[in-house]
């Protein structure tokens, strides 16, 4: 079987290449057969990688410890639920991953445009293809999945202890997802670029694919901030590693192109600009993949290193060179075909917004790679860490969320004064009570009072608008409120659904906004009997418990938690220790409500029934991240959701 | 004008943030001074967020700094300490001098200057467009703008009374 799976990879690599060389030749002598063979080899690459992946599936099932990557990240004792997990648990999995996702949407686009898109097609298939052929060559030639030690072992290494949780399931498989499928609108746009067809017809296109790879991404990155949190137990969600920052930056360029397509949609501007987000976008999805996958930064995700590296910055420069050049061939072909009426309009606080996101990936680009810049420059070793990231692009995010309380409210074109006024009179209000009242309740940190105050303003500007619509509807329809709101969403889902992820992206700014600067944190030795206190909390060590599992030694130790004299339960913090990765893993113990989380980690001990070192944070509002994540979910899936399919507004009409 | 004083106070306010001394603690705790520094057992991360406690490098670095703090020694003074054992690699952000200024800066510079770039294409579209007599036409709209006449429509019709 696993022989099959490798075989499978090798043909991949002959029928991608054939699908590219095809595609580009049939539509150059449009020779039908010819264009409709590369379709069917899009197909064929979609069976034989599934089949590939059935492959390492049914490798790491039947515990075939004569593959390495098998005996490398699993063992015959893990759950069927880990075991599945561990297919992304190493470099040539999440490769494997990555390309088999790939051939599962390049499949659908050809399905879906078997008789639309016809000129871009041919090319949307080759720049796909190529981008496949790229992959299976890393895992044929320099990571293989299917690659076999000479003297397998009698049981496997077993899976990271890290990466034993549940979020194993979601954050990996979301994250690389949402890396893979920025190629497609990538695709479409390369496509448009050759074939000179430049006007809004791939914006269109591709507006649900680029949705569904930005919601994977976002969500992936919610997933990892989840995970960190819990696993690995250090009190804190977001630690400004570089490969987190890795899956960001292409999320913040992504939303930049999500909204900055809008105007091409609509007026047939910013051409260059769109065609110049998703290239830097899709370059840096590769970048991510490259940085988790090569480890020349060091980070959290070491668990996967190789020698990927400098292919990946090679088929980075080709894909950056090459596609610049293009764009440069094709500038004539994008010219604006209007103009502004106004420096107030929505068209200009987009172009603003769009600063703003490109400017903090910018930041962040810059702060990933200054350690090698400074090393190359000066020849001195640095670290930009947390608090650089923090100071540099606090600042920016916090222009950035009030610029969504701004922007969707200037109208299209021109905005008036009684425009403004009547949008922003009200949220303005809000946002100054808002920060008044809560400067009397003692927040005084004027960064987090700012903050709130903004969230308070752009909630305000989301809410007034929706009470408006929804109360026109109730008094012109007899509809009831609750009716009204659903059918007023449901009536423009990308509008509204657009709304609900701006709710979200807020929510998350609050939880972010206090457990930055309210965390309080304490690193405390006490003997099993005493109390400590951390705010108005005092927690009590119980005992401690330490025993075996069949691979890990456990310690466990228990604490009583008061809130003032109230007892409120007990919690149960771990440490383990793997037989087979010489490393204690923290299990934190979190008590969530939705004002602050406890947060205990069981440091260590000095003996059985001794002291025992333990980390106790209070972190204000975190569970309203979560939250916020489940509303921006929520809110792209309501604007992703098909609609009943009615004639497209035709701009061009206006024109001729 | 306006646009001058607005870049003039978010400037300001951007320099604040940057170089804002942070609030004066009464009583310095380990902590403060940690988050200083990162861990050097390998895992590049803020010393009191180290999670890899098996190599106790994250224990010695914070005694070290309980001790010279318990010596009366300064934040600034732990901190070059530091600085002297193991190089500028100890400190969590580079200091903001020299050359390391420019990753401080280079951002916000980046931010104005595409702001310049912004407001010169606007200028650009708005005054000297091909066509200036541009009326906004209905037809010109999209799904969007349709459904916001339309809800504007209702909204005067209830004013009406209607």
């Amino acid at each position: 079987m696993a022989d099959l799976g490798y075989i499978a990879l090798l043909l991949a690599l002959v029928v991608a290449v054939y699908s590219a060389v095809a595609s580009i030749l049939g539509a150059r002598s449009r020779n039908a057969e010819l264009l409709s063979s590369s379709r069917n080899g899009i197909y064929a690459l979609s069976g034989l990688l599934t089949l590939s992946a059935i492959a390492l599936f049914y490798a790491l099932f039947t515990r075939d410890f004569r593959l390495e990557y098998v005996a490398s990240y699993s063992s015959r004792d893990l759950s069927a639920f880990y075991t599945a997990t561990a297919f992304w648990a190493g470099n040539a999995g999440s490769l494997l991953f990555w390309a088999w996702t790939l051939s599962l949407f390049a499949a659908l686009v050809v399905a879906l445009n078997r008789r639309t898109n016809r000129e871009l097609m041919p090319y949307v298939i080759a720049v796909i293809a190529v981008t496949q052929a790229f992959f299976l060559l890393l895992m044929i030639f320099l990571s293989n999945p299917f690659a076999k030690s000479a003297f397998p072992p009698a049981d496997g290494m077993g899976l990271n202890p890290l990466l034993k949780d549940p979020g194993m399931a979601f954050h990996p498989p979301t994250l690389l997802i949402g890396y893979m499928g920025f190629t497609i609108p990538f695709a479409f746009a390369i496509a448009a670029l050759i074939t000179r067809r430049l006007g809004d017809e791939w914006v269109r296109v591709t507006r649900r694919w680029t949705l569904t790879a930005w919601l994977f991404l976002g969500v992936g990155n919610f997933f990892g901030m989840w995970w960190a949190y819990k696993v690995l137990g250090w009190g804190g969600y977001w630690a400004w590693d570089p490969v987190e920052n890795a899956g960001l930056m292409p999320w913040l360029t992504g939303t930049a192109f999500l909204h900055s397509v809008m105007i091409q949609k609509r007026r047939g501007m910013l051409k260059v600009w769109n065609m110049i987000l998703i290239i830097v976008t899709f370059c840096l999805t590769i970048f991510g993949t490259f940085l988790t996958r090569s480890g020349v930064l060091s980070s959290v995700h070491t668990f996967a290193e190789s020698g990927l590296g400098p292919l990946f910055l090679a088929f980075i420069g080709v894909s950056l060179v090459g596609s610049t050049a293009l764009l440069a061939s094709r500038l004539n072909d994008l010219r604006s075909e209007d103009e502004l009426d106004s420096f107030v309009s929505r068209e200009s606080t987009f172009l603003l917004n769009n600063l703003i996101l490109v400017g903090a990936t910018f930041a962040i680009f810059l702060g990933t790679v200054f350690p090698v810049i400074s090393e190359w420059v000066k020849g001195v070793k640095i670290t930009v860490s947390a608090p650089f990231f923090n100071q540099v692009t606090g600042p920016i995010f916090l222009l950035l969320i009030l610029l969504m309380g701004v922007c969707p409210l200037i109208g299209w074109r021109r905005a008036t004064l009684r425009n403004l006024l009547r949008n922003f009179l009200y949220p303005l209000i809000t946002a100054v009570v808002l920060a008044v009242v809560l400067f009397l309740l003692g927040v005084k940190v004027w960064y987090a009072l700012l903050g709130f105050a903004i969230s308070g303003f752009v909630l305000g500007t989301i809410f007034l608008e929706w009470f408006r619509g929804v109360r026109a509807r109730h008094r012109t329809r007899k509809e009831n409120y609750i009716k009204a709101f659903l059918n007023l969403v449901w009536g423009n889902r990308p509008r509204y659904g657009g709304y609900i992820v701006h709710v979200g992206i807020i929510l998350l700014a609050i939880g972010i906004l206090g457990s930055t600067a309210y965390k309080v944190e304490k690193e405390v030795t006490v003997s099993p009997g005493e109390s400590l206190s951390i705010k108005n909390y005092v927690l009590k060590y119980e005992n401690i418990d330490v025993y075996r599992t069949s691979k890990e030694w456990v310690a466990a130790a228990t604490l009583s938690v008061y809130n003032g004299e109230r007892f409120r339960g007990t919690m149960t913090a771990e440490k383990r220790f793997h037989d087979n990765y010489q490393q204690w893993v923290s299990k934190v113990a979190i008590r969530s409500n939705p004002l602050e989380d406890l947060y205990v980690i069981f440091s260590g001990w000095e003996e059985i029934d001794g002291p025992a070192i333990f980390k106790v944070v209070v972190n204000p509002l975190v569970l309203w991240i979560w939250i916020g994540g489940g509303v921006l979910i929520l809110g792209a899936m309501i604007a992703f959701w098909p609609e009943r399919a009615r004639p497209a507004p035709r701009r061009t009409e206006v024109k001729a | 004008v306006k646009l001058k004083g607005l870049s003039c106070i978010i400037s300001a306010l951007i320099f604040s943030f940057l170089f804002a001394a942070p609030a004066v603690a009464q009583d310095l705790s380990v902590d403060d001074v940690a988050r200083q520094l990162i861990c050097m057992c390998g895992c590049n991360s803020v010393l009191p967020d180290c999670v890899h406690l098996e190599c106790g490098v994250r224990e010695s670095m914070r005694g070290e700094i309980a001790a010279q703090l318990a010596a009366g020694k300064s934040k600034a003074e732990i901190v070059q300490f530091f600085v002297d054992r193991y190089g500028e690699v100890v400190l969590s952000a580079p200091p903001k001098k020299g050359f390391n200024l420019t990753a401080w800066l280079t951002p916000f510079l980046a931010l104005a200057a595409g702001g310049g770039v912004v407001y010169l294409l606007l200028r650009n579209w708005v005054f000297q467009g091909k066509s200036p007599a541009v009326t906004p036409s209905p037809e010109h709209s999209a799904i969007d703008e349709e459904y916001h006449r339309r809800l504007e429509k209702e909204l005067i019709e209830f004013r009406e009374g209607r």
